[in-house]
Protein backbone atom coordinates (compact mmCIF):
# COMPACT_ATOMS: atom_id res chain seq x y z
CA UNK A 1 0.00 0.00 0.00
CA UNK A 2 1.51 3.28 -1.09
CA UNK A 3 1.91 6.26 0.99
CA UNK A 4 -1.26 8.10 -0.22
CA UNK A 5 -3.41 5.12 0.01
CA UNK A 6 -2.65 4.72 4.20
CA UNK A 7 -3.44 8.38 4.50
CA UNK A 8 -6.57 8.06 2.63
CA UNK A 9 -7.37 4.79 4.60
CA UNK A 10 -6.84 6.62 7.98
CA UNK A 11 -9.07 9.84 6.97
CA UNK A 12 -11.89 7.39 5.56
CA UNK A 13 -11.69 5.73 8.95
CA UNK A 14 -11.52 8.88 10.61
CA UNK A 15 -13.77 10.99 9.20
CA UNK A 16 -16.91 8.26 7.57
CA UNK A 17 -18.98 9.06 10.44
CA UNK A 18 -19.21 12.88 10.41
CA UNK A 19 -19.13 12.88 6.33
CA UNK A 20 -22.51 10.17 6.43
CA UNK A 21 -24.24 11.77 8.77
CA UNK A 22 -24.19 15.63 6.95
CA UNK A 23 -24.89 13.37 3.44
CA UNK A 24 -28.29 12.24 5.33
CA UNK A 25 -28.78 15.35 6.15
CA UNK A 26 -29.30 16.28 2.81
CA UNK A 27 -31.47 13.19 1.25
CA UNK A 28 -33.55 12.74 4.53
CA UNK A 29 -32.26 11.00 6.12
CA UNK A 30 -32.04 7.92 3.86
CA UNK A 31 -28.99 5.73 4.16
CA UNK A 32 -28.87 3.99 1.12
CA UNK A 33 -28.65 7.22 -0.51
CA UNK A 34 -26.50 9.00 2.12
CA UNK A 35 -24.15 5.85 1.40
CA UNK A 36 -23.45 6.65 -2.34
CA UNK A 37 -23.24 9.99 -1.58
CA UNK A 38 -20.29 9.31 1.28
CA UNK A 39 -18.91 7.31 -1.49
CA UNK A 40 -19.61 10.24 -4.11
CA UNK A 41 -17.20 12.12 -1.29
CA UNK A 42 -14.64 9.91 -0.75
CA UNK A 43 -13.68 9.48 -4.38
CA UNK A 44 -13.52 12.93 -4.72
CA UNK A 45 -11.32 13.36 -1.45
CA UNK A 46 -9.19 10.24 -3.16
CA UNK A 47 -9.07 12.34 -6.45
CA UNK A 48 -8.00 15.65 -4.58
CA UNK A 49 -5.67 14.36 -1.89
CA UNK A 50 -2.78 14.31 -4.15
CA UNK A 51 -2.92 18.34 -4.43
CA UNK A 52 -4.17 18.83 -0.81
CA UNK A 53 -1.42 21.56 0.59
CA UNK A 54 -2.68 22.14 4.24
CA UNK A 55 -3.67 25.58 3.31
CA UNK A 56 -6.51 24.45 5.61
CA UNK A 57 -7.01 21.68 8.21
CA UNK A 58 -8.00 18.47 6.78
CA UNK A 59 -11.02 18.59 8.47
CA UNK A 60 -12.13 21.93 6.96
CA UNK A 61 -11.08 20.24 3.54
CA UNK A 62 -13.02 17.34 3.57
CA UNK A 63 -16.10 19.24 4.52
CA UNK A 64 -15.96 21.59 1.49
CA UNK A 65 -15.42 18.94 -0.63
CA UNK A 66 -18.56 17.17 1.30
CA UNK A 67 -21.29 19.93 0.83
CA UNK A 68 -20.25 20.58 -2.59
CA UNK A 69 -20.38 16.85 -3.83
CA UNK A 70 -23.47 16.72 -2.15
CA UNK A 71 -24.86 20.02 -4.00
CA UNK A 72 -23.17 18.49 -7.13
CA UNK A 73 -24.83 14.85 -7.10
CA UNK A 74 -28.47 16.49 -5.55
CA UNK A 75 -29.06 17.31 -9.55
CA UNK A 76 -29.61 13.69 -9.74
CA UNK A 77 -32.71 11.67 -10.44
CA UNK A 78 -32.50 9.07 -7.60
CA UNK A 79 -31.66 11.86 -4.62
CA UNK A 80 -34.62 14.19 -5.86
CA UNK A 81 -36.20 11.21 -5.02
CA UNK A 82 -34.99 10.68 -1.76
CA UNK A 83 -35.80 14.52 -0.94
CA UNK A 84 -39.06 13.49 -1.76
CA UNK A 85 -39.40 10.31 0.59
CA UNK A 86 -40.22 11.62 3.97
CA UNK A 87 -43.22 12.94 4.22
CA UNK A 88 -45.13 9.40 3.95
CA UNK A 89 -42.89 8.38 6.21
CA UNK A 90 -44.45 10.68 8.88
CA UNK A 91 -47.98 10.34 8.18
CA UNK A 92 -47.05 6.55 9.14
CA UNK A 93 -45.74 7.47 12.44
CA UNK A 94 -48.58 10.37 13.69
CA UNK A 95 -48.89 7.97 17.02
CA UNK A 96 -45.31 8.28 18.05
CA UNK A 97 -45.29 12.30 17.99
CA UNK A 98 -42.52 11.97 20.82
CA UNK A 99 -40.09 8.81 19.95
CA UNK A 100 -36.72 9.82 18.94
CA UNK A 101 -37.07 8.66 15.40
CA UNK A 102 -39.94 10.75 15.08
CA UNK A 103 -38.16 13.82 16.22
CA UNK A 104 -35.14 12.85 13.85
CA UNK A 105 -37.37 12.50 11.10
CA UNK A 106 -38.97 15.83 11.57
CA UNK A 107 -36.14 17.72 11.77
CA UNK A 108 -35.04 15.79 8.48
CA UNK A 109 -37.63 17.01 7.10
CA UNK A 110 -37.53 20.33 8.03
CA UNK A 111 -33.61 20.40 7.00
CA UNK A 112 -34.95 19.75 3.41
CA UNK A 113 -37.31 22.60 3.49
CA UNK A 114 -34.44 24.59 3.68
CA UNK A 115 -31.87 26.16 0.08
CA UNK A 116 -29.66 23.48 -0.21
CA UNK A 117 -27.03 26.12 0.98
CA UNK A 118 -28.91 26.98 3.89
CA UNK A 119 -29.09 22.96 4.62
CA UNK A 120 -25.09 22.64 4.27
CA UNK A 121 -24.69 25.49 7.14
CA UNK A 122 -27.42 24.42 9.47
CA UNK A 123 -25.65 20.85 8.94
CA UNK A 124 -22.30 21.92 9.86
CA UNK A 125 -23.71 23.63 12.88
CA UNK A 126 -25.61 20.36 14.16
CA UNK A 127 -22.00 18.60 13.95
CA UNK A 128 -21.08 21.43 16.31
CA UNK A 129 -18.46 23.17 14.07
CA UNK A 130 -16.88 26.51 15.48
CA UNK A 131 -18.71 29.87 13.39
CA UNK A 132 -15.14 30.56 12.18
CA UNK A 133 -14.42 27.21 10.39
CA UNK A 134 -18.37 27.63 8.40
CA UNK A 135 -17.15 31.06 7.28
CA UNK A 136 -14.06 28.91 6.25
CA UNK A 137 -16.06 26.23 4.34
CA UNK A 138 -18.87 28.41 3.03
CA UNK A 139 -16.53 31.32 1.85
CA UNK A 140 -17.85 33.91 3.50
CA UNK A 141 -17.00 36.25 6.28
CA UNK A 142 -17.24 35.33 10.05
CA UNK A 143 -19.75 38.28 10.60
CA UNK A 144 -21.82 37.47 7.40
CA UNK A 145 -21.64 33.53 9.12
CA UNK A 146 -23.10 34.13 12.58
CA UNK A 147 -26.10 36.43 10.96
CA UNK A 148 -26.76 33.28 8.49
CA UNK A 149 -26.48 30.92 10.94
CA UNK A 150 -29.12 32.43 13.68
CA UNK A 151 -31.37 32.69 11.10
CA UNK A 152 -30.87 29.70 9.66
CA UNK A 153 -31.22 27.94 13.30
CA UNK A 154 -34.28 29.99 14.23
CA UNK A 155 -35.71 28.60 11.24
CA UNK A 156 -34.99 25.33 11.97
CA UNK A 157 -36.38 25.28 15.16
CA UNK A 158 -39.70 27.10 14.35
CA UNK A 159 -39.95 23.97 11.48
CA UNK A 160 -39.71 21.51 14.22
CA UNK A 161 -42.08 23.45 16.80
CA UNK A 162 -45.05 24.42 14.36
CA UNK A 163 -44.24 22.43 11.15
CA UNK A 164 -43.64 26.54 9.98
CA UNK A 165 -40.67 27.32 8.11
CA UNK B 1 -40.15 23.88 23.52
CA UNK B 2 -37.52 22.28 21.52
CA UNK B 3 -34.47 24.48 21.04
CA UNK B 4 -31.78 24.39 18.90
CA UNK B 5 -29.56 22.60 21.74
CA UNK B 6 -31.88 20.13 21.55
CA UNK B 7 -32.03 19.37 17.84
CA UNK B 8 -27.91 19.00 18.05
CA UNK B 9 -28.25 17.22 20.78
CA UNK B 10 -30.61 14.65 19.34
CA UNK B 11 -28.59 14.86 16.33
CA UNK B 12 -25.14 13.99 17.81
CA UNK B 13 -27.34 11.00 19.76
CA UNK B 14 -28.49 9.32 16.63
CA UNK B 15 -27.91 5.83 15.57
CA UNK B 16 -24.21 5.67 14.09
CA UNK B 17 -24.00 4.23 10.78
CA UNK B 18 -21.15 1.35 10.74
CA UNK B 19 -18.12 1.75 8.97
CA UNK B 20 -18.16 -0.06 5.58
CA UNK B 21 -15.40 -3.41 5.75
CA UNK B 22 -12.74 -2.20 3.54
CA UNK B 23 -14.73 0.74 2.62
CA UNK B 24 -11.62 2.84 1.25
CA UNK B 25 -10.20 -0.18 -0.40
CA UNK B 26 -13.56 -0.85 -2.33
CA UNK B 27 -13.81 3.00 -3.12
CA UNK B 28 -9.91 2.80 -5.09
CA UNK B 29 -11.10 -0.69 -6.61
CA UNK B 30 -14.30 0.88 -7.96
CA UNK B 31 -12.22 4.68 -9.12
CA UNK B 32 -10.02 1.77 -11.10
CA UNK B 33 -13.32 0.45 -12.49
CA UNK B 34 -14.64 3.56 -13.68
CA UNK B 35 -11.51 4.39 -15.41
CA UNK B 36 -11.59 0.84 -17.08
CA UNK B 37 -14.72 1.48 -18.30
CA UNK B 38 -14.12 4.62 -19.72
CA UNK B 39 -11.47 2.95 -21.66
CA UNK B 40 -13.66 0.87 -22.97
CA UNK B 41 -16.32 3.41 -24.11
CA UNK B 42 -13.66 5.25 -25.91
CA UNK B 43 -12.62 1.91 -27.79
CA UNK B 44 -16.46 1.58 -28.50
CA UNK B 45 -17.24 5.20 -29.75
CA UNK B 46 -14.54 5.12 -32.20
CA UNK B 47 -14.78 1.39 -33.47
CA UNK B 48 -18.81 3.31 -34.24
CA UNK B 49 -17.05 5.99 -35.57
CA UNK B 50 -14.49 3.99 -37.73
CA UNK B 51 -17.89 1.40 -38.76
CA UNK B 52 -20.11 4.09 -39.75
CA UNK B 53 -17.54 5.65 -42.19
CA UNK B 54 -16.39 2.16 -43.68
CA UNK B 55 -20.14 1.86 -44.20
CA UNK B 56 -20.70 5.20 -45.78
CA UNK B 57 -17.95 3.89 -48.16
CA UNK B 58 -19.16 0.81 -48.63
CA UNK B 59 -22.66 1.44 -49.81
CA UNK B 60 -21.09 4.17 -52.15
CA UNK B 61 -23.02 7.14 -50.25
CA UNK B 62 -20.79 9.58 -51.47
CA UNK B 63 -21.78 8.38 -55.25
CA UNK B 64 -25.80 9.70 -54.47
CA UNK B 65 -25.05 13.44 -53.78
CA UNK B 66 -28.67 13.91 -51.77
CA UNK B 67 -28.48 10.32 -49.72
CA UNK B 68 -24.83 11.80 -48.61
CA UNK B 69 -25.58 15.48 -47.98
CA UNK B 70 -28.77 13.44 -45.94
CA UNK B 71 -26.28 10.76 -44.29
CA UNK B 72 -23.83 13.59 -43.09
CA UNK B 73 -26.48 16.03 -41.96
CA UNK B 74 -27.57 13.38 -39.78
CA UNK B 75 -24.40 11.49 -38.24
CA UNK B 76 -23.31 15.58 -37.93
CA UNK B 77 -25.66 16.55 -36.27
CA UNK B 78 -25.53 13.25 -33.80
CA UNK B 79 -21.96 13.94 -33.62
CA UNK B 80 -22.50 17.15 -32.43
CA UNK B 81 -24.75 16.77 -30.01
CA UNK B 82 -23.07 13.71 -28.41
CA UNK B 83 -19.56 16.23 -28.50
CA UNK B 84 -21.26 18.21 -26.28
CA UNK B 85 -22.56 16.11 -23.89
CA UNK B 86 -19.23 14.86 -23.57
CA UNK B 87 -17.78 18.49 -22.80
CA UNK B 88 -20.73 19.48 -20.30
CA UNK B 89 -20.02 16.09 -18.68
CA UNK B 90 -16.29 16.75 -18.42
CA UNK B 91 -16.71 20.18 -17.18
CA UNK B 92 -18.80 18.81 -14.39
CA UNK B 93 -16.46 16.13 -13.23
CA UNK B 94 -13.82 18.62 -13.50
CA UNK B 95 -15.03 21.40 -11.04
CA UNK B 96 -12.78 22.02 -8.22
CA UNK B 97 -14.60 20.37 -5.20
CA UNK B 98 -12.48 21.23 -3.06
CA UNK B 99 -13.15 25.40 -3.04
CA UNK B 100 -15.39 27.28 -0.72
CA UNK B 101 -19.44 26.66 -1.15
CA UNK B 102 -19.88 30.00 -2.81
CA UNK B 103 -17.67 29.66 -5.45
CA UNK B 104 -18.57 25.90 -5.74
CA UNK B 105 -22.33 27.60 -6.10
CA UNK B 106 -21.06 30.03 -9.09
CA UNK B 107 -19.00 27.24 -11.21
CA UNK B 108 -22.63 25.04 -10.89
CA UNK B 109 -24.15 28.39 -12.06
CA UNK B 110 -21.58 29.08 -14.71
CA UNK B 111 -22.12 25.20 -15.67
CA UNK B 112 -26.15 25.68 -15.91
CA UNK B 113 -26.24 29.10 -17.93
CA UNK B 114 -24.22 27.15 -20.59
CA UNK B 115 -26.58 24.60 -20.26
CA UNK B 116 -29.55 26.56 -21.09
CA UNK B 117 -27.25 27.94 -23.76
CA UNK B 118 -27.06 24.41 -25.29
CA UNK B 119 -30.65 23.86 -24.49
CA UNK B 120 -31.86 27.20 -26.32
CA UNK B 121 -29.75 27.77 -28.97
CA UNK B 122 -27.69 24.33 -30.04
CA UNK B 123 -30.23 21.87 -29.68
CA UNK B 124 -32.94 23.07 -31.86
CA UNK B 125 -30.59 23.81 -34.15
CA UNK B 126 -29.29 20.13 -34.62
CA UNK B 127 -32.52 18.97 -34.29
CA UNK B 128 -33.36 20.88 -37.27
CA UNK B 129 -30.25 19.30 -39.11
CA UNK B 130 -31.02 16.18 -38.41
CA UNK B 131 -34.75 16.61 -39.33
CA UNK B 132 -33.63 17.91 -42.75
CA UNK B 133 -30.99 15.39 -43.41
CA UNK B 134 -33.94 13.01 -42.30
CA UNK B 135 -36.48 14.52 -45.29
CA UNK B 136 -33.51 14.79 -47.73
CA UNK B 137 -33.03 10.73 -47.42
CA UNK B 138 -36.86 9.88 -47.44
CA UNK B 139 -36.81 10.15 -51.76
CA UNK B 140 -34.11 7.50 -51.27
CA UNK B 141 -35.95 5.63 -48.66
CA UNK B 142 -39.19 5.32 -51.05
CA UNK B 143 -37.02 4.13 -54.11
CA UNK B 144 -35.29 1.54 -52.37
CA UNK B 145 -37.95 -0.08 -49.97
CA UNK B 146 -41.29 -1.63 -49.86
CA UNK B 147 -44.25 0.39 -48.76
CA UNK B 148 -44.66 -1.11 -46.07
CA UNK B 149 -41.08 -0.80 -44.88
CA UNK B 150 -40.81 2.49 -46.20
CA UNK B 151 -44.14 3.36 -43.45
CA UNK B 152 -42.96 1.83 -41.01
CA UNK B 153 -39.37 3.86 -40.97
CA UNK B 154 -41.52 7.33 -41.26
CA UNK B 155 -43.89 6.34 -38.93
CA UNK B 156 -41.20 5.17 -36.12
CA UNK B 157 -39.30 8.48 -36.87
CA UNK B 158 -42.13 10.54 -36.04
CA UNK B 159 -42.65 8.53 -32.64
CA UNK B 160 -39.30 8.65 -32.13
CA UNK B 161 -38.47 11.91 -32.51
CA UNK B 162 -42.13 12.92 -30.22
CA UNK B 163 -40.40 10.42 -27.51
CA UNK B 164 -36.78 11.95 -27.85
CA UNK B 165 -38.17 15.80 -27.63
CA UNK B 166 -40.65 15.18 -24.40
CA UNK B 167 -37.24 13.07 -22.72
CA UNK B 168 -35.32 16.75 -23.47
CA UNK B 169 -37.60 19.15 -22.83
CA UNK B 170 -38.05 17.09 -19.33
CA UNK B 171 -34.01 17.26 -18.30
CA UNK B 172 -34.21 20.93 -19.32
CA UNK B 173 -36.78 21.57 -17.30
CA UNK B 174 -34.85 19.78 -14.45
CA UNK B 175 -31.63 21.69 -15.19
CA UNK B 176 -33.75 25.15 -15.47
CA UNK B 177 -34.70 24.22 -11.89
CA UNK B 178 -31.73 23.37 -10.64
CA UNK B 179 -30.46 27.11 -11.73
CA UNK B 180 -32.89 28.52 -10.56
CA UNK B 181 -33.00 26.63 -6.78
CA UNK B 182 -28.74 27.79 -6.97
CA UNK B 183 -29.86 31.56 -8.00
CA UNK B 184 -32.23 31.70 -5.20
Amino acid sequence: MSELQSRFEAIYQNNYQKIIRVCMGYVNGDEALAKDLTQEVFIKVWKNLASFREEASISTWIYRITVNTCLLQLRKKKYVKGEEAIDKLLVSEENTHFSKEYQLKKMYQCINKLPKESRGIVLLALEGLPQKDIAEIIGVSHEAIRVRIHRIKNSLTKCVQNDRI
Amino acid sequence: MTGFKDLKSQWGNQNKVEIPEDGAKKILEKIALVRKKQQISNVVLGLTAVVLIAFFFYVSAYKFQTVMIGLLMMIGALVLRIGIEILSLRRLKNMNVTTTLEKFKQQMIGYYEKRKKVHFIATPIIILIYCFGFVLLLPAFKESLSVGFYNYIVVSSIVLFVVLSLFIAREVKRELLGLRELQR
